[in-house]
């Protein structure tokens, strides 16, 4: 295929503001924030709206080249990264907020929307988006929408496909789509659902209608110290099984204390093994009563202080610390591995325990963020790139990580997606039979598989193949013969 | 005389476990050929197995609360499957705030498991101590408390299913937050059995408020019940449910208007909300206010989930479902009674007044029934018709109208059920 051709042809589609072919700047599209898989993307395209958007992907699908949809490129898991070449399609031009219908509790924002000015900009009406990824102030909300991202604030608010209430996006055959507009309820099948948390696989979102979430009327925040990672985790246990419901519970250990202290002067006792951040809000009335009974968990569990942030600067720059944690972190290492996995919440201490062990294990330091209400871990996996000795151990104790959360009854992602990180790891959790029903409803969305090819599932077994299987009724003829 | 396809399933389930007396499970008057109740989800499946090497279309059944809903069968002879021996509690870690449950138990049941531990399920489904959750997810029906703690949608976390030809599959976890692979419950979910059987489910549970209570607002006019609504909407407060009813209970008369709201949480915080609650109710015009009102006023929080879905279609009435954006709900319902009145028929609604949902009760002659729906229809597309007469669900778009994406959703369906065997003709797809 002529490459000149193909970028004059996308010139048509969105202007030559809008076509990224020199090898220099492409080299800016070869992977997202997870750095352990690259690949050259053929041509990067910024369109400015949905008919653009179908327009490149109805050129794609002539050329046969593969579309690989990108918001910001904060994602931890590679969902961005073109691993087969092909056109990457950024939203970063579409970043417009359309329509704030307070009366329907919605907003309506195109995909390059940053998480955190959506907020911002609801604030005066008095309402937020809930969702709040710790890198809401670079992530967008198409990215958000894609992985099913949420943060601190999904323990009480839910997680983010809680919050998408209908869709526009195109499809890969190029149609584009609405599948909702807020309405609850609507006949037929859940395409609102099953695009959310489907990476960019099965369509690519070009205007959403979000859920509206008033601000509380009252907000609380204390930081309470503890001299071990087990007693705030422990904490957290117990005030989910005491249930009380907090608005978060996050959790960071020394090595993270260490960073954010450095970089925004908390001035947190460094002796202090673990920071548990608590956030409780509502209406004023009773909000007190609940926190004290919250703080009271924390004592029983050996916390060595209880630290209230009274006034909105200080708790601001507590949630400052807790969100910009991550970019802390390159105070302590040349890079880090973020593993993002999930475990049942009375099975925090003893993950924790065996994060640990992982890190002297494998000899590289650990720091944890993350959310902890949630049972959602985030060992931080310290080490330096350059070093191949220290590349592969950090790889090994990612998977250890990984093998732990699932021994335990957990799971590999809670947030970050699985994008090429974590497709090997699938099969640790699921059945061929049970891929095979997720490739059932990736083909009939994109049979040709040309959005975003080579993710989430694990390789060499490519979701045509698994749904082959499915057509050829591997399983029903080994059912019927009574064999497994 | 036994067919191949029954002695097969006999020697499967056990003969007590086969009925070839359908009358119990007739679908619009339509009669099964075979009831079959497997006791393991892998019976089920070989049962499934079966049904598919004999290409017989299969229902599924739960509590057969909801089976009045969706068209009629098109195919002349089916196979039930029923779900209520699928019973079991599999795992329950209360302190995870997690539950798994197989899909044939009772929501009641499930709702005692979880009372014991001082949690709740919060989900409010009519019939209660016959709905499965199996059937409660296939329905993707809702309660009264959807402003408080939404649906299934928000709370299911795990699902195991078994596709047409007998395979198991399963999606989600034990946790509350999960992004690994594809969110397949939200595609069974709401599907009616069009997809898959669903087989078992994983929750992710809330503990029971410390405080509740309930206030029964009375209005003359459903424009002051909606100005409260709209108050409360724009309010810092956070009832857990707030009820629209207008001509609830029976008895009452058809222009009774009571705005029924629930509240849960801090003593202190549902203290604050009924004081603020009764103030903007009174502010709206509201005739009377009354806290936690008596059991005999018959607005008992049980009775009122009741009031969506009725179990019998009875002739001369019509149940339906209407939904809509949630500030467009007053004007759509002021449309709906005004038709209703023109034609004479008698309108109950119980609406979810800040969620834009609605359950619409017409009482009437049929002919005028079907002239009003189809009016209703051209005004406003989204209904969906939920208990009518055999002839009636036969006849009227019981799924409403101008629906958008069908095509997608019907290449879904011929992935997963490509020779239409599940649930063939009832739902909008399939």
């Amino acid at each position: 295929m002529p490459h000149t051709q193909l970028i004059d042809d996308l010139k048509r589609i969105v202007g030559p503001n809008g076509v990224v072919a020199n090898p220099d700047a492409l080299m800016t599209y070869d992977a997202d924030g997870c750095v352990m898989d690259i690949g050259e993307p053929q041509v990067v395209v910024l369109p400015t709206t949905a008919e653009q958007v179908s327009g490149v992907v109805r050129l794609a699908a002539r050329y046969g080249v593969p579309i690989v949809p990108r918001g910001a490129g904060t994602g931890l898991s590679g969902g961005a990264t073109p691993i087969t070449g092909g056109i990457v399609v950024s939203t970063a031009r579409m970043d417009r907020i359309l329509q704030v219908d307070t009366r329907n509790g919605r907003v309506l924002c195109q995909p390059g929307v940053i998480n955190w000015e959506l907020s911002n900009y609801l604030k005066p009406y008095g309402y937020q988006f809930a969702p709040d990824p710790s890198s809401q102030k670079a992530c967008t909300v198409g990215g958000n929408i894609a992985n099913n991202s949420g943060g601190p604030h999904c323990l009480k608010y839910g997680i983010t496909a809680s919050h998408v209430l209908g869709v526009e996006m195109v499809l890969p055959d190029g149609q584009i789509i609405w599948t909702g507009e807020g309405a609850p309820a609507l006949s037929g099948y859940d395409l609102t659902g099953v695009v959310t948390g489907s990476e960019g696989t099965i369509g690519l979102v070009t205007a959403a209608w979000l859920k509206l979430t008033r601000l509380p009327e009252a907000v609380r925040v204390v930081l309470a110290l503890f001299p071990t990672i087990a007693g705030a985790s422990a904490t957290v246990s117990q005030v989910i099984a005491g249930g009380f419901l907090p608005a978060a519970l996050e959790i960071m250990d020394r090595l993270a204390i260490k960073a954010v202290n450095d970089m925004y002067r908390l001035g947190l006792p460094e002796q202090a093994d673990a920071a548990l951040l608590i956030e409780v809000d509502g209406v004023e009335d009773g909000l007190d009563d609940l926190l004290a009974d919250v703080t009271a968990v924390c004592w029983r569990n050996g916390a060595i202080d209880v630290r209230p942030a009274r006034t909105l600067a200080e708790q601001n720059q507590v949630w400052a610390a807790r969100k910009n944690a991550f970019g802390a972190m390159g105070r302590l290492a040349p890079t880090y591995y973020l593993v993002d996995t999930v475990v049942p919440r009375t099975r925090l201490p003893y993950t924790m325990e065996q994060v640990g062990r992982i890190s002297a294990e494998y000899r590289l330091p650990i720091a944890n963020v993350f959310h902890a209400g949630d049972g959602n871990l985030h060992p931080i996996i310290l080490f330096d790139r350059r070093d191949s000795s220290q590349n592969q151990r950090a790889l090994e104790a990612a998977t250890g990580v990984m093998q732990v959360s699932i021994e335990q009854g957990g799971v590999i992602s809670g947030e970050h997606g699985i994008g090429v990180e974590k497709q090997d790891y699938m099969t640790l959790l699921f059945s061929t039979d049970d891929l095979a029903a997720m490739a059932g409803l990736h083909q009939s969305f994109d049979p040709n598989d040309l959005f975003n090819p080579g993710k989430v599932f694990p390789k060499g077994r490519g979701c045509g193949e698994l749904a082959a299987l499915r057509r050829a009724g591997v399983a029903w003829e080994s059912l019927k013969h009574g064999v497994n | 005389m036994m067919s191949g396809l029954q002695q097969q399933l006999a020697e499967l389930v056990g003969e007590t476990n086969l009925s070839a007396d359908g009358a119990a499970h007739a679908i619009h008057g339509q009669l099964p050929t075979l009831v079959v109740t497997p006791g393991s989800v892998e019976e089920l499946a070989q049962s499934m197995a079966l049904c598919y090497e004999a290409r017989m279309p299969v229902v599924p059944w739960g509590g057969g609360t909801r089976q009045l809903w969706g068209r009629p069968l098109s195919a002349t002879s089916f196979v039930v499957i029923k779900t209520t021996r699928l019973n079991r509690l599999l795992t329950y870690e209360p302190d995870d705030l997690t539950i798994s449950v197989e899909a044939g138990m009772t929501l009641g049941h499930l709702d005692q498991l979880l009372a014991a531990n001082n949690q709740m399920l919060p989900l409010d489904a009519p019939w209660p101590e016959r709905t499965t959750i199996g059937g409660l997810l296939a329905t993707a029906i809702d309660g009264p408390r959807r402003p408080g703690y939404g649906t299934a949608r928000d709370l299911l976390i795990g699902i195991r299913v078994v596709e047409a030809t007998g395979r198991i599959s399963k999606a989600g976890g034990m946790v509350v937050k999960n992004v690994s692979g594809f969110d397949m419950m939200k595609l069974y979910l709401g599907s009616l059995g069009t997809l898959a059987i669903i087989v078992s489910a994983n929750f992710k549970l809330l503990p029971q408020p410390r405080a509740t209570g309930t206030l029964a607002c009375s209005f003359a006019q459903p424009a002051a019940a909606f100005a409260f609504a709209e108050a409360i909407r724009a309010s810092y407060l956070t009832p857990a449910a707030v009820e629209y009813l207008e001509g609830w209970p029976v008895e009452a008369a058809a222009t009774t208007i009571t705005m029924l709201v629930r509240i849960e949480g801090l003593p202190a915080a549902v203290e604050r909300h009924v004081r603020d609650l009764s103030g903007m109710a009174a502010h709206a015009g509201a005739t009377a206010v009354q806290r936690d009102p008596p059991a005999e006023l018959g607005l008992a929080w049980a009775q009122v989930a009741n009031v969506a879905h009725p179990l019998t279609a009875t002739p001369g009435e019509l149940s339906l479902r209407l939904s809509c954006l949630p500030g467009a709900l007053e004007q759509t319902l002021a449309v709906l009674r005004d038709l209703a009145r023109r034609q004479g028929l008698l309108l109950r609604i119980d609406a979810r007044a800040l969620s834009g949902m609605a359950y619409l009760r017409l009482v009437g002659d049929e002919e005028t029934l079907r002239g009003w729906y189809t009016a209703a229809l051209a005004l406003h597309p989204q209904l969906s018709l939920i208990a009518a007469t055999p002839a009636l669900a036969a006849e009227l778009p019981v799924w409403g109208v101008a629906h958008a994406n069908l095509e997608l959703m019907q290449r879904i369906k011929q992935e997963f059920d490509p020779d239409r065997l599940l649930n063939p003709g009832r739902y909008l797809v399939g």
